[in-house]
């Protein structure tokens, strides 16, 4: 697995020699103090965004995504007994999938289902529905969480990832994730560059 | 524009954008996927694209990559599926308009697990609506195209 590596918090020193056994995939490893004036800004933006309804709805701990958003009212769980599947993959049960009704493209008509490729839950240890900030900035560091990525890989699947992307055009109806994927990318550089502070709370 | 509908080659000539689902009734003729909803939000429109199922409302046809199986395409010749079996057996049918979308999700369903037990069959067939309330009988012919299946295989 690959290991983040990257100068953390006090609270996260135990996890840091770990890290430095494996290739120092982050430039600024072990070097980096951490700025918590500068980085807490940029971690804000970065927040915002994956507490965003977009992105939040589908980073779920449990079997089922989530309908929220400033245009669906009342929060519900996603209709049609649809759930990560028994498989854990995120894609769906046997019989129906994610991709039965989500196609790669958003669907042109009203009330349609939204659409990118590989459409389907993100794994239950990444979750961000209902975590605090303080518990997702843990979560983004922690590659036992993340997907076993560096920052560097997580800001480049923010900005490549098709799935990821659709949270900036999501189609006509849905409120879209803030700013724009480039920017989310750009600021997690800067907020790792900074340190990668994460909030008290 | 190619297709290979219920195992035979079709030629049609379709805006890309265009739902499988049209392109399947009002160019191919191919007339056992129904219209309910037109969103993915009722199920009547399932057909099979390699072995999985997909709603054909909202299928781009200029995005189907693959086999395309639908309700017509399901018998061998004389001998129907187990599932269609099943379904004249368990007398499934009310109004029936669901029922091709019904059976498309219980055959993909089949295809994965061979032995559901309630659960599966409920997180299979979530997505299918009935309104005339049907599902326990879609449940009992469920588990007996299991059984019949089994006994074919």
């Amino acid at each position: 697995m690959r290991r983040f590596a990257l100068a953390l918090s006090l609270a996260a020193l135990s996890g840091l020699a770990v890290a430095q056994d494996d290739a120092p995939a982050d430039p600024v490893a072990g070097e980096t103090r951490v700025d918590r004036e500068t980085g807490l800004p940029h971690w804000r933006k970065i927040h915002e965004v994956f507490s965003h309804s977009r992105c939040a709805n589908c980073h779920v701990e449990d079997e089922r995504p989530r309908w929220s958003g400033a245009h669906y009212g009342a929060t519900r769980i996603h209709a049609f007994n649809v759930q990560r599947g028994g498989d854990g993959s995120g894609f769906g049960n046997p019989g129906q999938r994610c991709m039965t009704c989500h196609m790669e493209t958003n669907s042109p008509r009203p009330h349609g289902p939204p659409g990118a490729p590989h459409w389907h839950l993100a794994p239950a240890e990444m979750v961000w529905w209902e975590k605090s900030s303080a518990e997702i900035c843990a979560q983004i560091k922690d590659p036992e969480r993340n997907g076993g990525r560096t920052l560097a890989e997580v800001a480049d699947h923010v900005r490549e990832d098709a799935l990821v992307r659709w949270g900036w055009q999501p189609g006509a109806g849905r409120e879209p994730a803030p700013g724009s994927a480039e920017e989310t990318y750009e600021a997690i550089l800067a907020w790792q560059a900074a340190g990668a502070p994460c909030p008290d709370q | 524009m190619r297709l290979t509908v219920d195992r035979k080659q079709i030629e049609i000539n379709a805006d890309p954008d265009m739902p499988l689902l049209w392109a399947l009734r009002d160019l191919a003729g191919v007339l056992g996927p129904k219209f309910g909803c037109g969103i993915a939000a009722c199920g009547a429109c399932t057909v099979l694209i390699d072995g999985q199922p997909v709603r054909s409302c909202v299928t781009p046809v200029g995005a189907v990559e693959g086999d395309v199986v639908t309700i017509e395409g399901l018998a061998e010749g004389d001998t129907l599926h187990p599932v269609q079996q099943a379904w004249l057996e368990e007398q499934v049918a009310q109004c029936g308009y669901c029922q091709a979308g019904q059976i498309m999700s219980a055959v993909a369903l089949l295809e994965e697990i061979d032995d559901p037990t309630d659960a599966d069959i409920d997180n299979a067939m979530g997505g299918n609506l009935c309104r005339c309330g049907t599902y326990p009988k879609i449940r009992a012919a469920i588990k007996k195209a299991a059984a019949l299946k089994m006994a074919r295989a």
